[in-house]
């Protein structure tokens, strides 16, 4: 029995009037590494967006299914229920609000919503140490407020981190590489190979090489204006790194 | 929060920093023009609270919709090398006016004014504020956060004056103000007269919306839409709670924080 997770067919999906995705079929298998390369404006932020529920972009056509549910018809922190995930480019600042406060809301309201207590609070710490270790995060961060003074490394250490905290089914790593020195990449990478099983599935959106020589993706696809131009191996992410995305 | 003072939307913003004027240059030094400067007496009366030189205040005022006017002192007087920390927090259900008046007398002096309003139904809160520098090497810091929820009405007045002799002045002021509805209003008027030349004041009033990238971060982390918004009106609020004392600050934090749930709900 093939076990797919995610099922992508023929998507379409809008920013304004301005159509970005048209037509991606995609389907990710339990237990797979996807990495979705592309040029600039090729839609691999508006797909990442779709797949979680960002309300700026509208899907016009085509359909998503996650573990058997449809996708689109779901809420945002619906999606994050069901075990989605993803590492923002951009992580977002939330003054007042403290990583701990953050993270404990965020594992309640999913507890709350499969009608479970909330976390014991020593249940509750030793998860946060044992995440932040995990990450090699320095455990004064956890009363530090999101992202708030934080460097771009750290940013996006605390995406790791919380993903490992959601323990998602399906993470997505939108540009995590992008602005990260080797030794911030080489952590986020440790991360993300820590935490990934056989039950579980990355999709990894970049457009350069660096962070997939680290964490070797099952399959590889191009995604180009909007389609998927191409899809295989690792030995796509050679052809690319020699000869550019014209060859697609 | 970064899109709050973004989305700055008919706020203004301005500093104003002095050095050595025209006039000292020309040998005039230690004196300066008056302008329109009109003094007017010091204030007194019932509500009036004399900080004496030395003395050191810090208090906070609750206004509830039960009625916590009565205490609310209408005007302070600042003696020489004095502090007054004062902290209001205005809960829903409050139709007010709360017109303040500070008169700095003595010089070394600091003034810390905060406020946090929370608006919802058709309440009505004006902070109406003056502050007096009479004399130089004062310092005066006014932070006033708000929301506005439903049909509700903020508004801030904020005038600052700082009288011809008062040199050496630090006055600031913010005024930030977030719209939860269509229905719902706000008002910021911060005003500056300066007549002295060698003073450091500034004043920010912005009033926006909930930020929808913080908003969108907090629902793909599992937050439901009402608890992210909570969230972030807690966050909005947090850093005039900083002003609060601190044995009082978890408790009001967690009152406020009631407000706000009571806010978003109605």
């Amino acid at each position: 029995m093939n076990d797919i997770l995610l099922e992508i067919k023929d998507l379409h999906a809008s920013a304004g009037d301005k159509e970005i995705l048209r037509g991606v079929n995609l389907e990710i298998g339990r237990g797979e590494i996807h990495a979705v390369m592309g040029p600039n404006g090729a839609g691999k932020s508006t797909l990442s967006s779709v797949l979680t529920g960002k309300p700026e972009y509208t899907v016009t056509q085509g359909s998503i299914e996650f573990m058997g549910q449809d996708l689109l018809a779901m809420k945002p922190e619906e999606r994050a229920w069901a075990g989605i995930f993803m590492s923002f480019q951009y992580p977002i600042e939330i003054p007042g609000v403290s990583i701990t406060n953050f993270m404990k809301t965020a594992i309640n309201s999913k507890r709350k919503a499969q009608g479970i207590e909330p976390m014991k609070a020593a249940d509750f710490l030793r998860l946060m140490k044992e995440k932040m270790a995990l990450v090699q995060m320095k455990p004064e961060f956890a009363k530090r407020e999101v992202n708030v003074g934080f460097s771009g490394g750290e940013k996006k250490r605390n995406e790791i981190f919380q993903m490992a905290m959601l323990d998602p089914t399906l993470a997505i790593l939108d540009e995590t590489d992008s602005g990260l020195d080797v030794d911030a990449l080489k952590i986020v990478a440790d991360g993300v190979k820590a935490l990934h099983s056989p039950e579980k599935s990355a999709i990894i959106i970049t457009h350069y090489q660096k962070l997939l020589e680290y964490v070797r993706p099952d399959v590889v696809h191009v995604l180009k204006a909007g389609r998927i131009v191409a899809t295989g191996g690792y030995e796509i992410v050679d052809k690319i790194e020699n000869e550019g995305f014209e060859q697609f | 929060m970064k899109a709050l003072n973004s989305s700055n939307m008919g706020g203004r913003s301005m500093n104003i920093q002095m050095r050595e004027s025209e006039g000292a240059i020309h040998g005039k030094k230690g004196t300066v023009d008056h302008g329109n400067y009109v003094e007017v007496p010091v204030v007194c009366g019932p509500g009036v609270k004399e900080i004496a030189s030395g003395e050191h205040i810090h208090e906070v005022f609750v206004v509830g919709p039960d009625g916590t006017q009565a205490s609310l002192p209408s005007g302070i007087v600042v003696g020489e090398a004095a502090t007054a920390d004062i902290i209001f927090i205005v809960l829903p259900g409050v139709k007010q006016d709360i017109p303040l008046t500070v008169d700095l007398v003595g010089e070394g002096s600091t003034v810390h004014l905060a406020g946090i309003y929370l608006c919802s139904g058709n309440d009505h809160v004006t902070f109406d504020i003056t502050m007096n520098h009479r004399v130089g090497h004062c310092v005066s810091r006014q932070v006033f956060n708000g929301l506005a929820a439903n049909a509700s009405k903020a508004e801030f007045f904020g005038r600052i004056v700082v009288a011809p002799d008062a040199q050496k002045t630090e006055a600031y002021q913010e005024n930030h103000n977030v719209v939860l509805s269509d229905n719902a209003h706000v008002n910021t008027k911060p005003r500056l007269e300066i007549y002295a030349d060698d003073v450091k004041c500034s004043h920010g009033a912005t009033v926006g919306r909930l930020d929808e990238d913080a908003q969108f971060y907090m629902e793909s982390r599992g937050i439901p839409e009402d608890e992210a918004k909570v969230l972030q009106m807690i966050s909005f609020v947090a850093p005039v709670l900083e002003y609060a004392p601190e044995a009082d600050r978890e408790a009001l934090a967690t009152r406020v924080e009631d407000a706000i749930r009571h806010l978003s709900s109605v």
